[in-house]
């Protein structure tokens, strides 16, 4: 499976759970798979896609919060594996795509490319479950266990790159709001109040 | 209450009066302080240790998101590793989060290695718009990081509060 599809198999069993995408093709193919308010695009802080989620998770046990990271990503913040590891948030899904190469920046080598193993590494770090699964099916099982079953979870699905052609919103602002506002955060009142 | 060094309390009760329940750090020797008067005085609100200063911006962003009023502790040479979290992210994103940054490099430093970033901290601060202050005496801190936070979290723009050794050292040697 590519990138595109695998995203699409996930939208389809998440239904108005919280996603946040690591910058560059993930979060290409999470607009292009289908534009939702509780998409939250990142377009720089390369590595920091699973911080954002597990502060999201932290602040909101009530929602289900996905993290679309990519194996460069996760790489640059292992460290982020630990911090879940030891916080263990029940509610935190983290799914590496994991192609073995920075797609978004040419396609250069990574660690995982060379025998990097991110399921043994979110494990030894304290994931309560870890899957690592190569086609649709097997994805979409991990995700309605994830979904389940008290995480946090880490699924590295092998996939191909598969060339994005579109691009989300370039504002960052209006992201965030639309975002906060389908999830239910007051910050993100459009209307105006009492003065 | 705990025998605590009047900034560190300041500290505590000024995050506590701009709203911050969520408190994410990497450690240093004077902010232990601060760690141990949350600990016994403050139950609401919670701590998370990162293992990088940029990933605690990570975290301290997702708690914004989820409806939290975030702060994040550091010292002044984790600054260098936070600033495309804070440049790529907090900022563009208008993302606010109140920074308690504890100062090396600055007068009383016994260290050269601390000298570049501790000098470096104000310009660069400058240089990306993020707001700060220098809490110049104890009995200021409360008052100056209350204030920098309500100013953060109305603004949405993250703001920092600078704490001199000159201040914090008495209690600390790094």
């Amino acid at each position: 499976m590519n990138r595109f599809e695998a995203t699409k198999h996930l939208l389809s069993r998440v239904d108005r759970d919280p996603v946040i995408a690591s910058l560059g093709h993930p979060a290409y193919d999470l607009f292009a798979a289908r534009d939702r308010g509780e998409n939250f695009y990142t377009w720089g802080s390369m590595g920091l896609a699973s911080s954002i989620g597990l502060g999201l998770a932290i602040a909101r046990p009530d929602l289900r919060v996905f993290v679309l990271d990519g194996d460069g990503s996760l790489l640059m913040n292992l460290g982020s594996l630990a911090t879940v590891g030891w916080v263990r948030p029940e509610n935190l899904v983290i799914v590496v795509w994991d192609n073995g190469e920075y797609g978004t920046t040419g396609g250069q080598q990574t660690a995982t490319a060379h025998g990097a193993d991110l399921d043994a590494a979110a494990r030894a770090l304290g994931a309560a479950g870890t899957a690592t699964v190569h086609e649709p099916r097997d994805l979409a099982t991990a995700i309605n266990v994830a979904r389940a079953d008290p995480g946090p979870w880490v699924i590295v699905a092998k996939i191909a790159e598969s060339t994005p052609s579109v691009k989300p919103p370039l504002d960052c602002v209006f992201i965030k709001q639309r975002f906060m506002a389908a999830i239910g955060n007051p910050e993100a009142a459009t209307i105006g109040g009492r003065t | 209450m705990v025998d605590a060094p009047e900034w560190a309390a300041g500290v505590c009760a000024g995050l506590h009066a701009a709203g911050s329940r969520h408190v994410v750090y990497v450690p240093d020797n004077p902010l232990s302080h601060v760690l141990r008067v949350l600990g016994e005085n403050y139950s609401d609100v919670r701590t998370t240790l990162a293992t990088r200063e940029e990933e605690a911006f990570g975290i301290a962003a997702g708690l914004y998101l989820g409806g939290a009023r975030p702060t994040v502790m550091l010292q002044s040479s984790g600054l260098g590793n936070s600033l495309n979290a804070i440049t790529s992210l907090l900022v563009p994103y208008k993302i606010p989060v109140l920074m308690v940054i504890s100062m090396r490099g600055d007068a009383g430093e016994w260290n050269d290695a601390q000298v570049p970033m501790g000098r470096a901290v104000r310009p660069i601060c400058d240089a990306i718009g993020v707001p700060h202050v220098t809490v110049g005496s104890g009995d200021r801190a409360q008052e100056l990081v209350a204030l920098a936070g309500r100013t953060a979290f109305g603004t949405r723009i993250p703001g920092a509060c600078l704490l001199p050794r000159r201040v914090t050292a008495p209690t600390a040697q790094s």
